[in-house]
């Protein structure tokens, strides 16, 4: 276990020592901060929904850069060999790795905290509806760094792992706008599939076992398809 | 104790190792020798577990290798072809990573750490940032790596690739200083590599073993093993008869061109036979332009062991 940690605090010294990290940070939380003013200056009400809505969007742009190193950028660099021959198990590795990006994640998320102080400041929110909300933000992130994890541990090219997570997160992200040209079961699944229909209810500050289960699933299923991805060496 | 029985790899359809089977007692020091695409870092990769044999078995100390190899791995050390650096860590904040997941126990990493920094003579560098490290640095670095948790088993995938001859000198050095109890297992294209590093060679080629010997079985012979290129001026009708009628010199190439005669000679005389040569060149008013001898290469290894 506690090597777990010891790759999370590599995985954060790896992000936190390229630039790219603090662009990130500052280009979203630019984009965040424009978007809650235009938002609050247009509702004229004390709640965070629009702004989540506003970052759920955004995700499907960031997270495809902060995780299309983890596992790509280790064969490039011949760690990977390194790696997989310390008498470590890939779950540890994988956990680790997913672990150190949603660190670095939710320290970005953290950061929009100040936006509850504001509205808190000048309003009467909800404050269970905003919980519920940054849950299901975190939630969110959390798919979205799996499925980009268990890309990168596809490729050994951090820029094929970063353009197919980005595919991926968009097919998930707007697979319920299609809905109208299916009928039936498939416009149901395709429903189900899309993140929008459960983080829909997340960001209204609606909490739901099946929204939760979708999550969670989603995440502990890619996680643990990234470990057979790295021990069948699907890259090579 | 390392065993290896009827290792075979394919990638796909291409057939990368044949049947490898050996044996190498605990202490032994062990190189494999074999062009590139031989099959030697396919192998390594298999002996350190990173990669799966497509068959066979493999045995460790006698305990087979098969799903649960993680206490395994902790016997073996482990050099890949590409030393394994990530570039924007510190030599120790990478080597504490190492120890780290190598399960040494914490009251003993410190001191893991800074044996190995002595052993590679790495304290210079300890606080540099490895991306602005010589390839020489980043080679002893990649060995502390794998020397960090003392390790029986040591693979080493050509340790001395890509680096200067003063460098090789030294990472020769830093190999052999490695401590006795120790069995190395090391790669290399060659020749002369293995011969100052190793006790016995594999031989592969095409990935199958064409030779497994004591190195004297090598090296032995002394001048035989000698090639001679000469350039002589004269008839060159003449010169291949005088050639081949010499006792024990072997015509391996013979190219006449208006500059003269260029041939190289598989010698298995000794040196005061080859002066009689000489006489009998000269004697036949043949000019000597020039003498070489030519160093024994893998491929005339290859040829001794293709004849037995
Ligand atoms: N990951 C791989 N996928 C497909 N073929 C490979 C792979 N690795 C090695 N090979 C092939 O296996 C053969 C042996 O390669 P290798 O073990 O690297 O040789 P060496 O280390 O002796 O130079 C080569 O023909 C190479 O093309
Ligand atoms: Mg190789």
């Amino acid at each position: 276990m506690s090597k777990v940690f010891i790759i999370i605090k590599k995985e954060l010294a790896t992000l936190f020592r390229s630039p790219l990290a603090y662009v990130i940070l500052c280009i979203t939380i630019s984009v965040f901060h424009f978007f809650f003013y235009l938002i609050i200056d247009h509702n004229q009400e004390a709640s965070l929904r629009d702004v989540f809505k506003v970052m759920e969007f955004m995700f499907v742009f960031i997270v495809p850069i902060l995780t299309m190193k983890t596992f790509a950028g280790e064969k490039l660099s011949g760690t990977m060999e390194f790696l997989l021959t310390t008498p470590t198990s890939h779950l540890t590795i994988v956990l680790g790795k997913f672990l150190g990006v949603f660190t670095f994640f939710s320290v970005l998320v953290g950061l929009t905290g100040i936006y509850y102080v504001l509205i808190e400041i000048f309003g009467n929110p909800d404050l269970s509806a905003v919980m519920t909300g940054y849950l299901g933000v975190l939630l969110e992130g959390g798919l979205f760094i799996a499925i980009g994890i268990l890309v990168s541990s596809w490729t050994s090219s951090q820029m094929i792992a970063a353009i197919t997570t980005y595919l991926l997160l968009f097919i998930l992200y707007f697979s319920a706008s299609v809905t109208t040209y299916f009928q039936g079961a498939m416009a149901e699944f395709l429903r189900q599939l899309c993140t929008m229909t459960h983080f829909d209810n997340f960001s209204i500050g609606l909490f739901s076992l099946a929204d939760f289960v979708y999550y969670a699933s989603g995440i502990v299923m890619c996680l643990l398809l990234t470990c057979v991805s790295i021990d069948k060496k699907l890259w090579e | 104790m390392i065993r290896a029985k009827n290792i075979h790899k394919w990638y796909g359809s291409q057939h990368v190792l044949h049947d490898i089977s050996f044996e190498i007692q605990e202490g032994e020091i062990v190189g494999f020798l074999g062009h590139n695409g031989a099959g030697k870092t396919t192998l390594m990769r298999i002996l350190t577990n990173y990669s799966k044999m497509s068959d066979g078995a493999l045995y460790i100390d006698n305990v087979l290798i098969s799903k649960n190899t993680i206490h395994l791995r902790e016997k073996i050390g482990y050099l890949s072809e590409n030393p394994p650096l990530y570039p924007h860590m510190t030599v120790n904040e990478f080597l504490m990573f190492a120890v780290h997941l190598k399960n040494v126990v914490r009251k003993n990493q410190r001191r893991q750490l800074e044996k190995v920094l002595d052993q590679c003579q790495l304290r210079d560098v300890q606080n540099k940032v490895i991306a602005t490290l010589s390839k020489g640095y980043c080679q002893r670095v990649g060995i502390a790596q794998a020397i960090i948790n003392d390790p029986d088993i040591l693979i080493l995938d050509e340790p001395t690739v890509g680096l200067d001859p003063c460098q090789i000198l030294e990472v020769r050095q830093l190999i052999k200083s490695l401590e006795k109890k120790r069995t190395v297992l090391l790669s290399t294209h060659i020749l002369s590599e293995i011969e100052q590093m190793a006790q016995r060679v594999i031989i592969l080629r095409s990935g199958k073993i064409v030779a497994d010997a004591a190195i004297e079985e090598l090296t032995s012979g002394g001048e035989n093993r000698h090639k001679l290129k000469l350039r002589l001026r004269g008839d060159p009708a003449r010169i291949e008869t005088i050639l081949k009628e010499h006792a024990g010199v072997e015509i391996e190439a013979f190219e006449a061109g208006a500059d003269g005669v260029c041939c190289v000679l598989r010698q298995d005389i000794s040196l005061s036979n080859g002066n009689k040569l000489f006489e009998q060149l000269l004697r036949e008013q043949v000019e000597i332009l020039a003498v070489d001898t030519v160093k024994h290469s893998l491929e005339d290894v290859f040829l001794t062991y293709n004849r037995k």
